[in-house]
Parts: C-alpha cells; structure tokens; sequence
C-alpha cells in the first residue's frame, strides 16, 4: 500500500525509518473545496491553476524514541503552509511514544510550497512513519528511505493506481472559519479524561458551552438553549447524539475525524439552529484493511474497513452494543436498559472524478421497567438515517455534492405513546474556485417531514393536553439555498460574506427566515490573527433538548431568531500550542427556552402558612406568577402522590413554559490555550465568563443555567514506556437561586468542581496492529451538584443530584 | 401522564437511570409474586376508589374558578361520575378546600398496569361518596380530607396476577393524611399509600 520513496542520504545505524509521502489531505475546515489535480484531465482553465504537491527540502529523518520498544506505524496530517512550513502535524491514532516523536520532528521540517497556477498555497499532507526497532543499542537516527515523497502523493482509496504524477490534494482555499472557536481531533480527544474517547464528549470543555449538569451532554451554547444547538455528521442532522442522555454517543468515536463548534456567525451552509452548530466529519475512506474494537465494562464496539475492486472502493462497518440490560438483570429485577448503534458506508469511485457513496447510521436507546408479565416502557428513543451521495470533482477549481437523505426518529413514552417522524430530504452542495482568491460555496436543500403523534389525549389532563397539543400529527416542509463567497485579499485577510433564505411551513402555517453572515479573519502577523463573525439565525420553535420526533408543530409563536457577533484573537505559541481570547454577543429574539426561563422568585412567608418548593416554579408570561403555585381564582389540582390521573402542577407549569417565548442576551469572553494533547505533554485550559439573561413582558432576569465561570482544564503527559496518564478538572458557578430570606446575601447555588482521571497502557503488537488497556473514571471526587433549593419556615435547602459518577475500564485495539 | 411528563422533564430520571447502570446497586433476583389475601384485595379497592376520585376530581374541578362545582364526565369504557358542590382555594399555599360529592354510575376505570402488583386494578364503582377537607399542592401542606359514603358498589379485578374483587353496598369511612389514607371498607380495615 505505501510507495517506496528513494533513500537521499542513509541513516546512522540500523534503525529504519520509512517516510512515505502517502496521500493527501483534508483541509481542516472548511473549505469543501477538493481537487483532484493530477487524476483528473485538466482542461485548459483548470491546468492554468494545476496544483503541484509540496517537496521536502529538509532532511526527513525522525530518531527511534528513547525507552521505546518494538515496530510502530504512526500516520500524519501535516499541514504544509504557503511558507513551506509545516504548521501543523496531526496524528490520526495516538501509539506513543512513537506519535510524539513523529509530530514532533515534521514540525522542523521544510517543504517546497505547494502550488496551485504557480501561487503558493497551503494543503494538508499525509505521510507515513514506520519505526522499526533497533537491532543494537547504539543507533538512534533513522532516515527515510524516500527522497521525492511528492511522488507517492497518492488518494488514500486509489493507493494500487498511483503514480508519481498521480497527486490529489486538497488545497487550503479557505483557512479555519472565523466562526469556529474549537477543532478537536479524535486523537487528541482520546487523551481527555472524562470523554472516554469521544469525540463528541469533548464538546462540554469546549470554550462557551455550558453544561446543565455535569456529565450530561445537553449544552447551552454562548446562553442558546440545548434545543437550538444542532448536530450534524457530514452534513444530515443528527437528532439525538447520546445514548440514555448520559452515555457515549451514538457515532462509534473511530468513524469521526473532527468535531467543530461553531458557536455563531457560522457559514451559511449551516441553517435551521438559531444557538450554534455542532459538526463532526467522518473519517475519509481508506485504503487499506483496518479496524478498531474495544470492550468495557457497559458496552462493546468494532469498525472496520476493507476496500474492494482494486481499492476503487471501500465498505466500512462500525456499531456498539450495550449489555447493560444483561448486567441490570444481575443486579435488579424491574430495570432493563438498553442501547446499540450502527454505522455503515459503501464508498466506489466510478470514475476519477465522481464517487458514490451511501452511508447508513443508526441509534436505539430503551429503558424499560419490568412485571411479572411483561415490560413497560419508560422512555426509548431510536433514529436511522441513509444519506446517498453524488460526489463530482471539478478539479482544482472545486467539487458538487448531490444528495438524498431519508430517515426514521421516534420516541417512546409510558403506556403506548410515542411520536414518530419520517423524513425525506435532497441537498446540493457546490464549492466551485472563481479565482485564485475566490471561492463561491452554494447550496440548496429540501426536508420534508412526516409526524405521527400518538399520546392519548383523552386520558391527559388539561396541562398536558395544552403541551401535548404542542406535537400534532402533521407533515412539516423546510428547503433553503445558501451562498457564500471566501473573498481573499492578498496574502492576510479573509472576507467571507454569505447568506441563507429557509422557507418553513408546518401545519398549515409558514414562514421565511432570511439570515446574512459575515466573518473575516486577518493574519497579522505569521502567529497571530484577528478573528470575527458575524450573523442571523432562525429556527422554528424547539424542544426543551433534542429528542427524536419532539418537534412542536405549526410553528406557533414564529421563527426564533438570534443575532449572533463575536471577534477574538488566535495566537501560535510554538510549534503545539494555540491560544484564542473571544469576546461575544448574542441577542435573542422569541425564543423558546423553557429551561432558561426558570424564574427564581422571591420568598415571603406568610406567618399562617408553609412556603413550597420553589425549585419547582417556572414563570408564565404573567408577572404575576411569582409565587403561586397555580393559577389565582381557580381550583388547584389534586396531586395526591405526586401528580398523575390528569393532575396540573409541575406539569402545567411546563406546559405553558414549553409554549412561552422570550427575548434575550449572552455576553462574555472565551479564553482557550491548548498544547496538542497528542504532545509528550498536552493539556488545554479553557474558560468561559458570561452572563444570560431573559425578558419577559417587562422583567428580566438571570437565565436559570446561568454560570458565571466556567472553566475546564486538562493535562495528558507520556510517563514512557508507553503508559500514558491524565487528568482533567472541572469548576463551575453555581445555578441562580431563589432569594433566602434566612441568607439574604446569597443568589447562587454552591459551585461545582470535579476531577476526572485516565491511565492508558499500550502494546505495540506490530507495526499497525496495538492493544491498549484504559481505565477512566468520570467524576472520581464523587462530587454532588446542587440543582435547586426548597424551601420551608426554617429557611432553605439546597437539594443536590449525584455523584453522577462513571468509572470505565476496557481494553482497545486497532490494525 | 405525570409519568409521562416526568421522564420527559426529568434530566435527574435519566442520570439516575445511568448512574444506576454503572454503579451496580441493585435488588435480587425477582421472587415469585405473593399471593393476595382479602385484606390486600380490600387495600387496593380503596386505592381504586381513591385514584378514580381524584382522576374525576382533575378532570372536572381542577382549573375550574372557585365556588359551586357541579360536573360530569364520562368514564372509560363505561359509566360516569359526577361532581358536584363547593371548592375554594389559595393559590400561594397551594391549597383547595373542598366540599365535594361524587356520584358514580357504573364508573370503570382501569389503572395503568404498573410493576407493583398492588397497584394494579380494574374496577368499577356504583354509589356517592362525600370528600371534605383541603387539597394540596404538597410538599408546602399537607393535604387531609375525609371521604364518606353509605352505599358503595365496588366490583373488578385487583392485584396482578388478577384477583376478582366484589364489595356490595358498603360503607366508606376514610382520611387521608398527605399521602396516607386509612379507614374501613365494609366494616373491614383498609389502607395504602399514595
């Protein structure tokens, strides 16, 4: 699979290393914009702009790490800038001390730029690095047996075809988005505690998010609620990321190469979610047999990957299953829980220039709550998604996109209830290269989505069935169309107007949003670079979180709508290390929030009375509401033990909280300095200051998941001999309270600190083949975190939830 | 529906449920279902009459303006009741005092079956039964109220596995205390918790 490069200049000893210039790269970010240069039959336009791969021009040698033992493949993604150099060097699976090492040495080293029409340009690399342990002691260099790595330039799926002119690359047409504050690797992600390797876990200790409660991966976003955060994977919308709300996420973690927060002002190509956009990137398929597996002690997962007909294409195949339900029946009789997903992806390449693909993912969460005779339904929720695409190359001048996306949400609620939506969607996608400073990205999409609403209105009281109502069975229709333009100007900055028009109707109503972006980025100077972004968003009305089918219906109430502004700093310490400083501002407008809309109201105790828990209440569009428990003037409900058989209470309350909108404002400064945590030592400190607040009517007020600081920090270092350890801490401010009229002063919950901690021991059994035993615990303080406060005549009480606690041992392997 | 809507709001049902998955606390192996003597059959007929009042009562009085209360709804699949008399409340205590009397005519109501098999029923109800005290929206107060009648017909099935149940033409003498009713069903001790 890898193309022998000639030797230039011999190494010391008989250590070898090979380093193979392999294929080509991924732009991280953004751009879209492939190029299949010397594969494709350039026309006349397209060989003016021919893309010339990047020549090593420094000595490619890499020395066999000290205290290391046995052979070791690691890969790289080396970032080659328009300077010819590397900027940046990634490893895409971590087998230390061998990565760091590697990462490490292509950080010196020099290329000849690559060039697009002879412009500079900057592309992304892949190289191989094999070491091969030392027959004596004494020799520590090694060297590369290639000389002209452009050569063996080669698409990871086509490695039989290659030839020395066969170079595909993806140029760096446009650097890293404005909008996006945080890009974290797979790689990088396995070294932090606490994520158990999961790429989209590591969300929680990205800069501006905010999590309800430690542990669960519901996030609100720069003050933007957990329903108006959208998920993506390669594009199709993801409506529930997580099993059972605190577990791993439903993408097995070796499938996904990136996830990117966008937080606001993201790129037009991103609509329908006014709070921010989370978007992971599948691995691109690859050339050779390879696969990853890993058993713990709650679940067990495998992919693997195979090409076929000459490696024209590849099949990929990757699911978990949770045995939960086994273990729980061990340990108690009633409970049965359960999850599994599956992911799936053909991928041929029909010509040189056109692929097709089709990838198939899917999620099954169930709890359940055993009889005697049979099984009850708690809560389950399940999703499938089969997204076919087209895939074109229009050379170096860009690529289209063409795709069909049909799906299945559904949840499953106590006593035969469940909502159910069928979708059907298409979207085009065309990046097309204008010039060698512009770049056009336009697009269009259509979504239709068929509910079934089954909750059994009859048998609801008046509160649920006005919430209820929120859900008809109905057909829902979206489409919208995009562009933006990435306008370059000269070697330093970056202009990136655009704007997106969606049209939504659901339930007989419609309406349009019309959203402009606008982000620029200026370099100035080669470490430091001004970021900012800027745009609307809309959004039809939300669910309190993202569940499979919860999408109110009608769109009554209107669009949410958030204008979204922010502008930072991005600074290069060094070879590894990055800092960004952002200071942002979102206005939001007829939003639905009911978790951030949690009044806390004011204590008075009547002399002849018990004062309730007020953790409980939520505010309705009425000032008044404040301390009532319901409505003035009219019969309250009987809630005999707790609620239920058509009780109003905490449930009214919701449901006219899940129909109420409100105004509001984030504000505040992210701070972010990370050392690649594939470094010998890494680690990230991330910090977020900020205030939320909401209107209503005429009173504002604190959103209730307001922290004022939150912070994450997190440090993995390489203790040698291929153990590698690591730990990370959480702080948070404490929720909003209730005012204490036994503790006047005090207007926040007690803060949160937690520790998490992470032991990895690797074997290297060949070159491409590891085994790693980790054991991670999640919350290892055992701390508790305070939720709310009831309170009675003796004052009041902070009630806490927790530990929520998540110890995790298992092995992992990979070839 | 509260059930509903719990799992729905809950974020703490669902750590817990996690929490419960990985840190292996737990019962036993499940044991063979007791049996259920008369004085269990008569528990549970009194949580049916219970259960089916308060069901009448939130879907005829709750959210209802205070003062004269009269009222009728069908039940499922037979049957019907009707409320009727005075309710008057405090919505910062969360409290409704009531003065109330349901008259059910071959009122059926099947509970939702549920893993406890004491709470599981299907039963119908002939007779008026009187309901005087204050409902509350607790944990803030507590809730007491008397229930009364003369002339009760209560027949169905009880407890799972079923268990036929007939009680004709007796009388009820109940309080409920918070969640705790007590009292007699045909002359014969009853109670259960909420």
């Amino acid at each position: 699979m890898r193309a022998p490069l000639p030797n230039p200049a011999l190494p010391v000893g008989r250590v070898l290393l090979r380093v193979l210039l392999v294929g080509a790269l991924l732009l991280a970010g953004v751009l879209g914009a492939r190029s299949a240069g010397a594969q494709a039959t350039p026309s006349a336009g397209a060989a003016a702009r021919e893309t010339i791969a990047p020549k090593p021009i420094s000595d490619l040698t890499v020395p066999y790490p000290e205290g290391a033992s046995g052979d070791a493949l690691v890969v790289l993604t080396l970032t080659v800038a328009r300077d010819g150099s590397v900027r940046e060097a990634v490893a895409n699976s971590v087998n230390e001390p061998f990565s760091s090492r590697a990462i490490a040495v292509a950080l010196t080293w020099h290329f000849e730029p690559a060039t697009r029409g002879g412009v500079a340009v900057p592309v992304k690399i892949r190289f191989e690095v094999e070491f091969h342990q030392p027959e004596a002691p004494a020799p520590e260099v090694v060297e590369p047996e290639a000389a002209e790595p452009a050569a063996a330039v080669r698409t990871p799926a086509a490695a039989p075809k290659v030839t020395p002119k066969a170079v595909e690359i993806r140029v760096r047409g446009v650097k890293v988005e404005p909008s996006r504050t945080v890009s974290l690797s797979r790689a990088e992600v396995r070294q932090i505690p606490g994520t158990f390797g999961d790429p989209f876990r590591a969300l929680e200790i990205m800069p501006g998010v905010t999590p309800i409660i430690s542990g669960l991966p519901f996030f609100f976003v720069r003050g933007a609620p957990p329903g108006d955060v959208g998920y993506f994977l390669d594009g199709v919308r993801v409506p529930l990321l997580f099993h059972v709300g605190v577990g791993p996420s439903v993408i097995h973690p070796a499938l996904i190469d990136r996830v990117d927060l966008y937080p606001g002002g993201y790129p037009a190509r991103f609509g329908r979610f006014s709070g921010g956009i989370v978007s992971g990137e599948t691995v691109p398929p690859a050339a050779d047999l390879h696969g990853e597996y890993n058993v713990r002690l709650f679940d067990a997962g495998a992919l693997i990957e195979a090409p076929f007909d000459e490696h024209r294409g590849t099949v990929l195949l990757a699911g978990r299953y949770s045995y939960t339900a086994a273990l729980l029946s061990l340990l108690s009789s009633t409970t049965e829980l359960d999850y599994w997903d599956y992911q799936a992806r053909i991928s041929y390449q029909l010509t040189p220039k056109d692929t097709a693909s089709v990838f198939a993912f899917g999620s099954y969460d169930y709890l359940g709550e055993r009889t005697s005779t049979q099984t009850l339904t708690l809560f389950g929720t399940e999703f499938h998604r089969v997204d076919a695409r087209y895939d074109h190359s229009l050379g170096s001048d860009g690529t289209l996109r063409l795709a069909v996306t049909a799906g299945l949400d559904r949840s499953r609620l106590p006593d035969d209830r469940f909502v159910r939506d069928r979708l059907l969607g298409t979207r085009s996608e065309l990046s097309l290269r204008l010039s060698p400073d512009l770049l056009l990205r336009v697009g269009s999409d259509v979504e239709l989505d068929a509910y079934d609403v089954q909750l059994n209105l009859g048998q609801l009281g008046p509160a649920a069935q006005s919430a209820a109502s929120l859900f008809p069975t109905r057909s829902d229709l979206a489409t919208g169309t995009r562009a933006d333009i990435v306008i370059s100007l000269g070697e330093r900055l970056q202009l990136i107007p655009g704007v997106r028009v969606d049209y939504y109707t659901s339930n007989g109503q419609s309406a349009v949003g019309v959203d402009p972006r606008f982000s620029t980025r200026l370099e100035m100077t080669r470490q430091l670079r001004f970021l900012t972004a800027f745009g609307i968003a809309h959004q039809a009305p939300a669910f309190v979180v993202p569940l499979p089918g919860f999408q109110p219906g009608g769109l009554r109430g209107g669009l949410q709508t958030a204008v979204q502004q922010s502008a930072g700093f991005e600074y290069d310490f060094g070879d590894a290390t990055t800092a960004t400083a952002t200071a942002f501002h979102n206005g939001f407008f007829n939003m639905s929030d009911p978790l951030g809309t949690t009044q806390t109201c004011p204590v008075s105790f009547a002399n002849d009375s018990l004062a309730g828990d007020i953790g409980e209440r939520l505010p309705s569009q009425r000032s008044g509401s404040c301390g009532t428990r319901f409505q003035a003037g009219v019969a309250g409900p009987d809630r005999s033990g707790g609620g239920g058989l058509g009780a109003d209470g905490g449930g009214g309350n919701r449901a006219s909280a899940l129909a109420v909108r409100t105004n509001g404002a984030s504000y505040g400064l992210e701070f972010f300095l990370k050392r690649r945590l594939t470094s010998r030592i890494g680690g990230f400190i991330s910090y977020t200051l900020s205030r939320s607040v909401r209107t209503i009517g005429n009173q504002q007020f604190v959103a209730t998941f307001d922290r004022t600081h939150v912070a994450n920090a997190a440090i993995a270092y390489n203790l040698g001999r291929n153990w590698r350890a690591g730990t990370r801490v959480t702080f948070y401010t404490g929720l909003p309270k209730t005012p204490d009229p036994s503790d006047p002063s005090s207007t926040r919950l007690p803060p949160f600190f937690r520790a998490d901690l992470r032991l990895e021991k690797r074997w290297q059994l060949t070159p491409r083949a590891y085994l790693s035993f980790i054991a991670e615990w999640m919350n290892a303080t055992l701390s508790k975190e305070a939720v709310s406060t009831t309170c009675n005549v003796q004052g009041c009480q902070t009630q806490t939830i927790g530990p929520v606690t998540i110890p995790s041992l298992g092995i992992e392997g990979g070839f | 529906m509260s059930r509903f809507f719990a799992v729905r709001f809950s974020i703490r049902c669902a750590v817990m449920s996690v929490a419960l998955a990985v840190q292996a606390c737990g019962g036993n192996k499940p044991a063979p279902p007791k049996a259920c003597d008369a004085a269990c059959q008569d528990d549970i007929a009194l949580r049916g009459i219970r259960e089916m009042m308060k069901l009448a009562y939130n879907f005829t009085v709750q959210g209802k303006p205070v003062g004269a209360q009269d009222a009728t709804m069908p039940c499922l699949p037979t049957g019907s009741v009707r409320v009727s008399g005075q309710a008057s409340s405090n919505s910062k205590q969360g409290t409704t005092t009531v003065d109330l009397s349901y008259d059910f005519k071959a009122c059926a109501y099947t509970a939702a079956i549920d893993a406890t098999p004491e709470q599981n029923y299907s039963l119908a109800l002939t007779g008026t039964v009187a309901e005087q005290g204050t409902l509350a929206v607790q944990p803030s107060t507590n809730t007491v109220i008397q229930l009364q009648s003369d002339d009760l017909t209560v027949s169905g099935t009880v407890y799972q596995p079923t268990v036929d149940y007939d009680a004709a033409d007796c009388a009820l003498a109940a309080t409920q205390d918070g969640n705790s009713v007590s009292g007699t069903l045909c002359g014969r001790t009853v109670s259960f918790v909420f």
